[in-house]
């Protein structure tokens, strides 16, 4: 390669960016968390009834154990975590408030808490399914970890099939991959809790009311 | 990413900072990953095959990882090149808006410097608390000092004898990152051949950032030897290269445990 004053200035300001790019990306993860959570204080205030749907959904399957990190230990022994989203099935959860400035320590996160326990089930009679306009509509919703879009296809009136378009949470939505095809099972954003992943699932089942709100 | 992730923080009271360090693996694997045609990435790529050249709004992580590629391939003149089919020349990005355009269908692979930038992003989480070391396969960074109240050492694994140690360095507040022909199946391409490039059996880079040292080692793997440690003296960071033969070539500066 040759040098050259503008190679050199390439390669200095490619240092730079370097270290500006990590900046950037890490404030603006805690930028995008925090009015995450500012919306998520509205939409918990509307937030549905927590009617356990029948059945319950199963917890992940644990095939992995649970995510023990390195404890502040002088022994050099290496703790490993796998990063692969589909094994993961804790998800550490911030400070239910609105994410402080992030150099500030949080407290220790507590581990999710377990969806309630089902209520005795008592499935009520499907009510007639809404009818929506065809087309394809998108909607986003919103968690304390990111937003989500969901994509929704109707056809002659029915859910067709229904998506995640956009996956912006800090975890993979792979913790939440069955809960699309519920949505045109059921004919209704109505779908399961998933165990260590709420606020995944939640943020889904808003973004599939909104689009379902556009459909009608 | 399927990499093993390994963080250690000297200090007490981190287990707050390291579940948030490991979520940022998950973050920038969830948004760069090819493995899941609803990551942000593949419908980046997607965009162009229904339209070319519209612009595509990216999230931070995106925009910036795609940046520092776009960056890297100019100054590597290609070693380095984001796109596995397709050339880097045809994204364009615009930092006003935050969008990415492609003028024509391509793929591109963020794999290495998505890593790299899981591992700065950890690390700057992690800063606080001065005294830690990431390991993510192999791309490594170092903050402060280790339990000895040293630099951290740091093996550079033999390129034909998987458990022997061919070098061993110094690092605080540094990434190192190994480009190595052993690495399961891996095989680096010249980009600007599309040969693969034989001429290296592993090179290392020292530099500020995992993201920097991660594509430069694949740039300077690519260049071999000779011009590869050119280029590392040229963007003012350390290395190490190791030759099929192991003959070695190293930058000038490069830190050495006595």
């Amino acid at each position: 390669m040759a040098e050259s004053p503008s190679n050199r200035k390439v390669a200095n300001s490619l240092v730079a960016l370097s270290s500006a790019a990590v900046l950037a990306v890490y404030a603006a993860g805690y930028t995008r968390t925090r009015g995450a959570a500012a919306k998520f204080e509205t939409q918990t205030a509307e937030r549905r009834p927590a009617p356990m749907p029948a059945p319950a959904a199963p917890a992940p399957p644990a095939n992995e154990p649970p995510i023990t990190e390195p404890g502040p230990a002088l022994s050099q022994a290496p703790k490993t975590e796998s990063p692969k989203p589909s094994a993961t099935t804790v998800e550490p959860q911030p400070d239910p408030a609105p994410a402080p400035p992030a150099a500030v320590v949080e407290t220790a996160p507590a581990p999710e808490a377990p969806p309630p326990s089902p209520p005795p089930p008592a499935p009520p009679a499907p009510p007639p399914a809404p009818t929506w306009k065809d087309g394809t509509y998108t909607g986003w919703g919103t968690s304390r970890h990111g937003d989500i879009q969901a994509q929704v296809v109707i056809e002659s009136g029915r859910i067709a099939s229904a998506t995640i378009a956009q996956c912006l949470t800090r975890y993979s939505c792979s913790v939440i991959e069955k809960l699309p095809p519920e949505v045109a099972q059921r004919q209704s954003a109505e779908v399961d809790y998933v165990s260590g992943a709420t606020q995944s699932a939640n943020a889904f089942y808003y973004a599939v009311v909104e689009a379902l709100n556009k459909a009608k | 990413m399927g990499t093993i992730v390994t963080i250690e923080v000297l200090q007490p009271n981190a287990d707050a900072a390291i579940d948030r360090a490991f979520g940022w693996f998950r973050e920038i694997e969830a948004r760069c990953t090819r493995f899941n045609p609803a990551s942000e990435l593949m419908q980046l790529v997607a965009q162009p095959v229904a339209q070319p050249s519209v612009p595509v709004p990216a999230s931070p992580i995106l925009f910036e990882a795609v940046r520092f590629s776009l960056m890297a391939a100019e100054a590597t003149e290609g070693a380095f090149d984001p796109t596995t089919t397709g050339h880097y020349k045809d994204i364009f990005i615009d930092p006003e808006q935050n969008t990415i355009t492609l003028t024509r269908p391509l793929t591109l692979d963020l794999g290495a410097v998505a890593k790299g930038l899981a591992v700065d992003a950890a690390a700057r989480e992690l800063e606080p608390f001065e005294d830690f070391a990431i390991d993510a396969g192999g791309d490594l960074y170092l903050g402060g000092l280790n339990p000895n109240a040293e630099p951290w050492t740091v093996g550079i694994r033999h390129p034909r004898r998987e458990r022997e140690v061919i070098h061993t360095l110094r690092a605080s507040n540094q990434a190192v990152c190994t480009s190595g022909d052993y690495e399961r199946g891996y095989h680096i391409q010249d980009p600007r051949t599309g040969e693969t490039a034989r001429s290296v059996a592993s090179a290392t880079v020292i530099a500020p950032s995992a993201m920097l040292a991660d594509a430069l080692a694949t740039a300077a793997f690519v260049l071999g030897p000779d011009e590869g440690i050119r280029l590392l003296d040229r963007m003012g960071v350390e290395g190490l290269i190791f030759t099929p033969d192991l003959e070695r070539a190293e930058t000038r500066g490069l830190p050495r445990v006595a």
